[in-house]
This record gives structure tokens, sequence and C-alpha cells, in this order.
């Protein structure tokens, strides 16, 4: 049986167990970025909130903090690093960033979503680790599911099934 | 310069009684509209932290109808309506006035429909708070969309995060007959608006 380890927002989880699935329900302009490493089977996820922190303001406690973008994949990277996966085969899969406010006059302001893809994509360049897959962008919400078991990234959007990316 | 607010007891009273006013007055706003006397149950107002919210209002994979405003001049913040799916089918009935369980689907009709009624009920709602502090409000037209609990509080949560680490709930029930909707308003005043909240007294 499966058992579904739900990521809240600005959380991670870490797993190296098959029964496991990792899930991010709900994502819209939220990052949900999975982070595998095949042969150890280590799988993390975080489910990432706003790019960066802004100046003066948020939490102090870094090392725990997996509310923003950037931030969160150093973190999650080390804290899977340090159980032992190897950064030089690691698969990443990456959900969300959908700009939720499509009215006129609303968008641009807030569009947290593109914000979300552009720092992950920077972040991830900066630290030499390509991005296997994404699905991001649009006007959906998503849920993210990362399978222990078989390293399997499946999305899910409104009305519909469940897909491998 | 001013301090920045906080929320505090005091706050959070004088919050409830605008907040209060200000949902009676949207119940008048939705009456005129479906040409019927809603009521409304007294709300219930809470402060919410921001990375809480999805797991208070839990179900995040469920549908649900979203109607978000803006507000601007004296006072500045965001308004967002949350109404489950299946509730949001029979307000349409109601506004429509067909009989229950006519509306299967939200077209772009039906959603018009519902922004304007979001729309309506915040407005009133503003209209209550400026009145009471004797600010200057402008909502902006409203968004509407069909998706995912969770995408939908993504938007409040985005918008004030990194800036409010609370945000405030006011849940409501509107009740025409034997029929009720359970809504959620999320308000996200900007620090400006809670001191001007702060400082001035309801009636004031």
């Amino acid at each position: 049986m499966n058992n579904p380890i739900s990521l809240g927002l600005g959380e991670q989880a870490i797993s190296r167990d098959p029964q496991d699935v990792l899930v991010a329900y709900g994502l819209g302009s939220c990052l949900g970025i999975s982070i595998i490493d095949p042969v150890t089977r280590i799988t993390g996820l975080i489910h990432a909130v706003l790019p960066e922190k802004m100046n003066g303001l948020g939490e102090t406690d870094s090392a725990a903090c997996y509310k923003y973008v950037d931030q969160g994949i150093e973190n999650l990277l080390a804290a899977m690093t340090k159980e032992g996966a190897n950064k030089n085969r690691l698969v990443v899969r990456m959900v969300g960033g959908a700009n939720m406010l499509i009215a006129t006059g609303l968008t641009s302001t807030f569009d947290i979503g593109t914000r979300n893809i552009e720092k992950a994509h920077a972040t991830f360049q900066r630290l030499n680790i390509k991005i296997a897959a994404e699905e991001v962008g649009g006007h959906t919400g998503r849920t993210v599911r990362v399978y222990v078991a078989d390293s399997r990234v499946t999305v899910r959007v409104i009305g519909e099934k469940e897909h491998e990316i | 310069m001013e301090n920045i607010a906080q929320f505090d007891q005091d706050l959070m009273e004088k919050l409830a009684t605008i907040a209060g006013e200000g949902i009676k007055n949207a119940a008048i706003g939705f009456s005129g509209m479906v040409g019927r006397k809603i009521e409304v149950s007294s709300p219930r107002l809470e402060l919410i932290p921001l990375l809480m919210i999805p797991k208070i209002v839990g179900g995040l994979e469920d549908d649900a109808v979203g109607v978000y405003l803006r507000f601007e001049g004296d006072m500045h913040g965001q308004i967002m309506m949350i109404i489950p799916h299946h509730k949001a089918l029979e307000l349409t009935d109601m506004l429509m006035d067909v009989e229950n369980g006519t509306t299967q689907h939200l077209g772009s009709l039906e959603r018009s429909a519902l922004g304007e009624l979001g729309n309506l009920c915040s407005s009133f709602f503003l209209n209550s708070i400026a009145k009471t502090v004797g600010a200057s409000l402008r909502p902006s037209p409203p968004a509407v969309m069909v998706d995912m609990v969770g995408a939908i509080l993504d938007i409040v949560v985005a918008t004030a995060g990194g800036v409010n680490e609370h945000v405030l709930l006011v849940h409501a029930n509107f009740m025409d007959g034997p029929r009720c909707v359970e809504t959620d308003f999320w308000v996200i005043p900007d620090l400006k608006a809670l001191n001007i909240l702060l400082n001035k007294k309801p009636g004031v």
C-alpha cells in the first residue's frame, strides 16, 4: 500500500522507503521541486512558495527554511547529500508556478508563479544541475506526486487523471 | 513614523466589529442582486498564520471557485472569496432563479454571474469598512477562477507572503430559506491599512 506524505507550504520531505509517495496538493503559483538520486533511491520534494527572501523580512532559521525557491533547493540538496545522495546523478523535476490571476490589470504585478520558475532555473544553473523535466506555468493548479518506489513523478490537474512527467 | 500595527486583542475586537458590519452589508448587496432577502450568519473572524492557511482549509485538491479583487485608496489590500464548487453550482441556481440542481457546469455566463456576486459582496463589505473608518477605497474589477482549493489559496499566500505573516479569515454563511452557502473571505490588509483600522475607533 502507498503511504502518502503530504507537504504543506514551505515544507520538505526526504524518503527512501518504497512505500512512500510524497505529495504536494493543489499547487498554484507555488513550485513542487522533486530531486531524486536513482541509485540510492533517496527522494526529496519541496513545496516552495516565493522566489526569494525579501530584505529584512521572513525567518531567521535559514537551514530549516523551504519557503523560498533558492534557499529551499540548496537546503534540500544539502539534506539529501547528507543522507548519501550523489550530486552528479540527481534527477530534478519541477511542477507548478502557474499564474492564477488572468484578469487584466492584476496579472503582471503578482505573477509570483513565473518568478518562482525563473528563480528555480537560475538556481539550478548556478549549481550546475540540469532539470530533467518540468510541467510549469500556465493558469491551472496542479497536484504533484513523487513515488519513491519507482522514481515516478506525476501531475494531476482539475478534471483530469494523473499523468507522468 | 507610525508603529507597525500588530494583531493584538484590541485590533482583533475592532476588526470583528468592522467585519461583522461589512458582512451584514454584503448580505444586503446579495439580496439586491437575487431579489430576495438573503440572511447572513454572524461571521467568524480568525487570524491565520500565512503558511497554515492550507492546513486549516483542507481539501486542497477539491474544486472550488475563487473571486479575487484588490482595493486601493486610503487603504490597500486584497480580498479573496472562496466557495466550494458544489456550493457555487447551487449559488448559480439561486442567482439565475432556476430549480436547485439545474446548473451542472460553470461556463462563462455562470462565472460572470459569480464574479458579479463576489464583486458586489466584496464592494459592500469594503464600503462598510470605508464608512466606519472614514476612508476612501476603490476596488478593482473581480477575477474569477475555478480550480483546486490549494491553487486558489496560493494567490492569497503569494501576494501576502514576505510582507504579512498573518491573514484574516472571515467565515460567513449566506442563507436563502433552507439553502445555505458557506463562504470564506480572506482579507489581506496592508500594514498601513491595519494602522488606520487600529487608530480609528468604529463609528468615529
